[in-house]
């Protein structure tokens, strides 16, 4: 008889064959070389940004031992996905799963190829939350964190499910060393974005802000305790074409209200460029209404 | 009728328990513990080199029983030593193939940490292999494993889901990685140097 420990053992080690093929590795950093997921037939290869420290020579190798040479299509930091081109063709791609049946307790694996073969660590899904904007202004889909070890080597690769399919894309440069999972749709958004023009267009108004807390009476009036002091202008920016100055404080940005550190990153990333937003601003004590056009984040 | 993880629950716990019965402490001078495993019924027991350097040694966990051991041979690339103590009817460890060990795959290792006898800790195979990035020392095979090892488990067995043994415990990389000598390495260690002191 079968018992259930030799199952489990014997379905991880079904998964890692399944899902293995599509775990490359790439070397195009100094230091030892890390991992990439196939993405297309076409030899399109997603791997983490902030592997890809060299844009030229960088290499492939696959499961096959093959090793062939590769072009950067683009990178996008803010979610520290970028993507490849090996000059080869006809990669089987790996399934992709959506993460709407993943629950917190799933047991799930992060596979990575630093080497010649596949590499395999296990653990559980530990958390899973709505969409969130990373430290540098990324949109990220889900909340995806698994108690995985991510060793050198594994940034890049996959957290795969019980079934074989790729969840995400394991990085542990997004959030200071904690291993996060930058879910499916993400990369999917992004790599299109990224075969599409090479970079991911990011909405940018050219100031820096810090929040403060607003005089009593304008927040009563506002309803809302804090705003955004401006402490940087970009020159040239939309901002400064505005005529938005040091020292004033932004309380509303195309009609949201602006309270906390991220609140203008995290609106701009959904605008198109070249819109214009109308700025509500306190000067002097004063309330005031400009606008400015949302230029391209550099 | 049990859940699935009730059944693993009794499984690793069965498969812990039988493999107990072959695990042994290493106590050498100056007090350092560490673990070795009964090979042999006849008391040949392997351990790791960097556990059996300082004489006397002493093995403890067979019926409340210390008894005194002698190095019967040594390999200090390999991390290996293979021990003799004077008992028999010892219950010797199954030996696994460690070539046939798949990426993924659950394994156990026990060991002694802090002087704890008999403490467990599973994971899966990351990977296998003689090529291996941060590995200090020379290109050597290992068996790589995602599990907490700590001070106390080397020499101890590391074994698969039925109990077969496939590495010895050796060293910690990172956390939860741990570094087992294969037991290919170990067969041939034992093969080689126990039987030239037979010619000899």
């Amino acid at each position: 008889m079968i018992g259930v420990l030799s199952s489990l053992s014997e379905d991880l080690v079904a998964i890692v064959a399944k899902a293995g093929p599509a775990v490359v590795r790439v070397e195009a950093r100094r230091r030892f070389p890390a991992s990439g997921i196939v993405w297309s037939s076409d030899a399109v290869i997603v791997t983490a940004h902030h592997v890809v420290e060299q844009e030229d020579n960088i290499r492939i190798a696959l499961s096959d031992g093959q090793t062939i040479p590769a072009t950067l299509i683009g990178r996008d930091p803010a979610t520290d996905v970028a993507a490849l081109r090996a000059q080869v063709s006809g990669l089987t791609p790996p399934v992709w799963a959506e993460p709407d049946s993943l629950r917190v307790g799933h047991l799930v694996l992060a596979l990575s190829r630093p080497g010649k073969t596949v590499h395999a660590t296990l653990g559980i899904v530990s958390a899973l939350g709505e969409g969130w904007t990373t430290p540098v202004g990324g949109r990220v889909d889900h909340y995806l964190q698994a108690d995985v070890g991510l060793y050198p080597g594994f940034s890049g690769g996959p957290l795969v499910n019980a079934e074989g399919h790729i969840l995400g894309l394991n990085t542990l440069a997004l959030l200071r060393g904690i291993p996060i999972t930058v879910p499916s749709p993400t990369v999917r958004r992004i790599v299109e974005g990224l075969l599409a023009d090479g970079r991911i267009r990011r909405g940018f108004l050219g100031v820096g802000t810090q929040p403060v807390r607003l005089p009593s009476p304008v927040a009563q009036q506002l309803g809302q305790e804090t705003g955004l002091l401006i402490v940087s202008v970009a020159p040239g920016s939309g901002a400064e074409k505005a005529g938005l100055l040091l020292g004033d404080t932004i309380v509303n940005l195309g009609g949201q209200p602006m309270r906390h550190m991220d609140d203008i990153m995290v609106f701009l990333g959904d605008v198109q460029m070249g819109t214009k937003l109308p700025i509500r601003i306190l000067r002097g004590g004063r309330l005031r209404e400009l606008s400015a056009t949302v230029g391209e984040r550099p | 009728m049990a859940t699935v993880l009730q059944e693993l629950n009794v499984e690793m716990a069965a498969v812990v328990e039988e493999v107990e019965h072959s695990l042994v402490q290493v106590n050498s001078y100056g007090g350092g513990t560490g673990a070795g495993t009964i090979w042999h019924p006849d008391g040949l027991v392997i351990t790791n080199a960097h556990v059996v350097r300082r004489s006397p040694l002493t093995v403890s966990g067979i019926d409340g029983r210390i008894l005194p051991a002698r190095v019967l041979a040594y390999d200090e690339v390999n991390d290996l030593a293979a021990l003799a103590i004077d008992a028999s009817g010892l219950s010797p460890i199954k030996l696994g193939d460690s070539r046939r060990l798949k990426v993924g795959q659950l394994v156990v290792a026990l060991g002694n940490p802090f002087g704890v006898r008999g403490a467990a800790t599973a994971g899966v195979i990351i990977g296998v292999g003689p090529v291996w990035p941060e590995t200090p020392g020379v290109a050597r095979e290992w068996v790589v494993v995602n599990l907490h090892l700590r001070p106390g488990y080397s020499g101890g067995p590391l074994f698969d889901v039925n109990g077969r043994l496939v590495g010895i415990n050796t060293m910690v990389t990172a956390p939860d990685i741990g570094m087992a000598v294969p037991i290919h390495v170990a067969k041939k260690f034992l093969n080689d140097s126990l039987r030239s002191q037979v010619v000899a």
